[in-house]
């Protein structure tokens, strides 16, 4: 187990920059999942730790060795791949002794490792069949096992659940973060899914068009979003954001929307009266206002989902949604009044989309 | 309106009959030649049929036309041609499919382009290229020969097939701790069996059945493969024994074409494979 620190890491393909100097220091022991878009860099990124992509500039260590020109079969990382990867022409137990066979260990302790990870994993009565005649879920778990044999200092997953089903990616992600609670190897994951990112990370890095936007815990992230696109990507359904400007009076600072609506926000900030700001509130943490108070919209598609219900509408003619854990017997048509509580509302600079 | 299954049967034999008798003729008379006694192969009109069926004509042709000699010379020379042109041909594919460099368009469309060109137009040349080596008369000659007109093929073939194997098994052996050689040999090479079989048959098959290259650079009778043998009884002689002539060719395709409709399976899974992805 070690820590793995990115310095100034920069990586082209030709001319075309895919990174631009990217800076991380993954703890040992942590649980740090990468997440962002497609084509964001952030399987490029994993794919330079493994030693499957060169680095254009910049260091990457683990522990505090450089490992920027050391091949990757000998970085002492192991790694789950998106397609698993399996050897079609190898059994799980030769799948999974693979590396130690490489190794030459004798011929009891490969076992006895390949058992154990068996086990840990509900591989038992597999050893014997080939890859293809696992289901989508047991081949997963022959590539984490895979992995888990080594020992590796490094563990290293490249959206290791995205070709399963909903359910089975569900119980996959408790099990990889059970199995990471119980091992403790540092890991570093890949992913374009918020909620896999959220559950399962001891921290997030949101990557966004080759450039890191946030680092932080997944309450951080949810709590206090940098800027406009970690707002947007963390949550779902995603936070509402309303373009208004910035204003204040007798009775304390408001964002006054292009409908000339004023909505109430906690203190100016760093922003300026008459600054372009956009108003951000989660879905989740709108309330029903008293009569005569609040925002009236109107209901236009409500969408019960059993533990909550979701409510679309328009705020100045911006798309809308708001959540109740309460249940209400809303119709489409009908004027409901919204109140944001001062405390779970965010504002942007509307310019920089930064946090103000 | 559906026809039961048995009228389409009959209806799809009759529309493939003519191509059937057109592939099967030539046989059938090879055949018919091959085992009559020799005072009955000049009969008019012809017949099908024949008064005794002589397997002793494959005994004596063997003995009378060196029929095992030119056998071994033509196995020798098909075995290592296809040996050769598989062994360069896996790593110029391999490299062909997985690394990028400069050029690698151009040596594609360049491969192409050599089997455009007919090997006759390259005899003279080619002859004279052998003098120089000091290799006419040499089955060697053929070995080199074979093999570089068949590997443009291989290549093409081979990287086909390459491009379909995932990249990630690769680095997946990469990140278990196999060297590049070792992740060749242990994971990619088994996984592209079905593609080599596939162009080692067709590589086998060429030169089994090459002409002019082997009659021009083969000047002694002993060096003739196959097909230069079994037209030496023929060309030139004035009374041709065309029982012993069809014998010799029975022998020479038959088995082949045995062993090739027995490995189909593989090329056609190898060529779909290949060409799908």
């Amino acid at each position: 187990m070690s820590s793995v620190t990115i310095r100034g890491v920069k990586k082209k393909y030709g001319s075309m920059p895919v990174l631009h100097g990217i800076d991380l220091d993954i703890r040992d022991q942590e649980f740090v999942v990468l997440v962002g878009p497609s084509g964001c860099g952030k399987s490029t990124l994993l794919r330079m730790i493994a030693g499957l992509e060169t680095v254009s500039s910049g260091d990457i260590l683990i522990g505090d060795r450089v490992i920027n020109d050391v091949p990757a079969k000998s970085r002492d990382i192991a790694m789950v791949f998106q397609n698993y990867a399996l050897y079609p022409h190898m059994t799980v137990y030769e799948n999974m002794s693979f590396s130690l066979r490489l190794r030459r260990e004798a011929k009891e302790m490969i076992d006895r490792k390949v058992r154990e990870a068996a086990d840990i994993l509900n591989l038992g009565k597999f050893l014997e069949r080939s890859p293809r005649q696992l289901s989508g879920g047991q081949r997963q778990r022959v590539a984490m096992g895979r992995a888990l044999v080594r020992d590796a200092q490094v563990f290293l997953f490249d959206e290791p659940l995205s070709n399963l089903d909903a359910k089975l990616r569900v119980v996959m992600r408790t099990e990889i973060k059970a199995l990471h609670q119980r091992l403790k190897t540092t890991s570093v994951y890949v992913t374009h899914d918020q909620i896999e990112a959220m559950t399962m990370a001891d921290r997030i890095v949101v990557m966004n068009a080759g450039r890191i936007e946030q680092i932080g815990t997944p309450l951080q992230l949810y709590d206090t979003p940098a800027n406009l696109f970690v707002a947007d990507f963390i949550g779902s359904p995603s936070m509402n954001v309303i373009r208004g400007v910035l204003g204040g009076d007798g009775d304390g600072a408001f964002v006054a929307l292009p409908d000339g609506a004023r909505l109430p926000v906690p203190g100016l900030a760093s922003g300026r009266t008459g600054q372009q700001v956009v108003f951000g509130v989660r879905p989740e943490h709108t309330a029903l206002a008293a009569d005569h108070t609040g925002v009236a919209v109107e209901v236009e598609v409500v969408e019960p989902t059993g533990a909550n219900i979701q409510v679309y509408t328009k705020l100045a003619a911006t798309p809308f949604c708001a959540i109740f854990t309460e249940r209400h017997d809303f119709q489409p048509g009908q004027t409901i009044r919204l109140h944001f509580p001062q405390d779970k509302i965010h504002l942007f600079d509307a310019e920089t989309g930064q946090r103000l | 309106m559906t026809m039961s299954k048995l009228t389409r049967s009959v209806l799809y034999w009759l529309l493939l009959s003519p191509l059937v008798v057109v592939i099967l003729f030539p046989f059938g008379v090879m055949f018919v030649t091959a085992v009559r006694p020799r005072d009955e192969l000049f009969v008019y009109p012809p017949t099908w049929g024949f008064s005794d069926f002589r397997w002793e004509n494959f005994s004596e042709m063997w003995v009378k036309t060196n029929f095992g000699g030119a056998l071994m010379n033509s196995l020798y020379v098909s075995i290592s041609a296809t040996a050769i042109a598989l062994l360069l041909s896996i790593p110029a594919a391999y490299a062909m499919s997985r690394y990028r460099f400069a050029g690698k368009g151009a040596y594609r469309i360049f491969l192409l382009m050599t089997q455009m060109m007919s090997p006759i137009v390259l005899v003279l040349g080619l002859f004279r290229l052998m003098m120089s080596l000091g290799l006419v008369n040499d089955l060697n000659s053929l070995v080199i020969t074979y093999a570089a007109f068949n590997m443009a093929f291989t290549i093409w073939m081979l990287q086909s097939y390459f491009n379909s194997i995932p990249r990630d098994l690769e680095e997946a052996a990469w990140m278990d701790g196999a060297s590049h050689l070792t992740s060749l040999v242990r994971i990619f090479l088994p996984l592209a069996v079905p593609a080599m079989v596939v162009t080692a048959i067709f590589t086998f098959i060429n030169s089994w059945n090459e002409f002019v290259l082997a009659l021009t650079m083969m000047r002694s009778s002993d060096d003739f493969t196959l097909p230069v043998q079994i037209y030496a009884q023929v060309a030139g002689r004035y009374q041709v024994e065309w029982h012993h002539v069809m014998a010799g060719t029975v022998l020479a395709t038959v088995p082949v074409a045995i062993v090739f409709s027995w490995l189909q399976r593989y090329l056609i899974r190898g060529m779909a494979l290949g060409a799908v992805k």
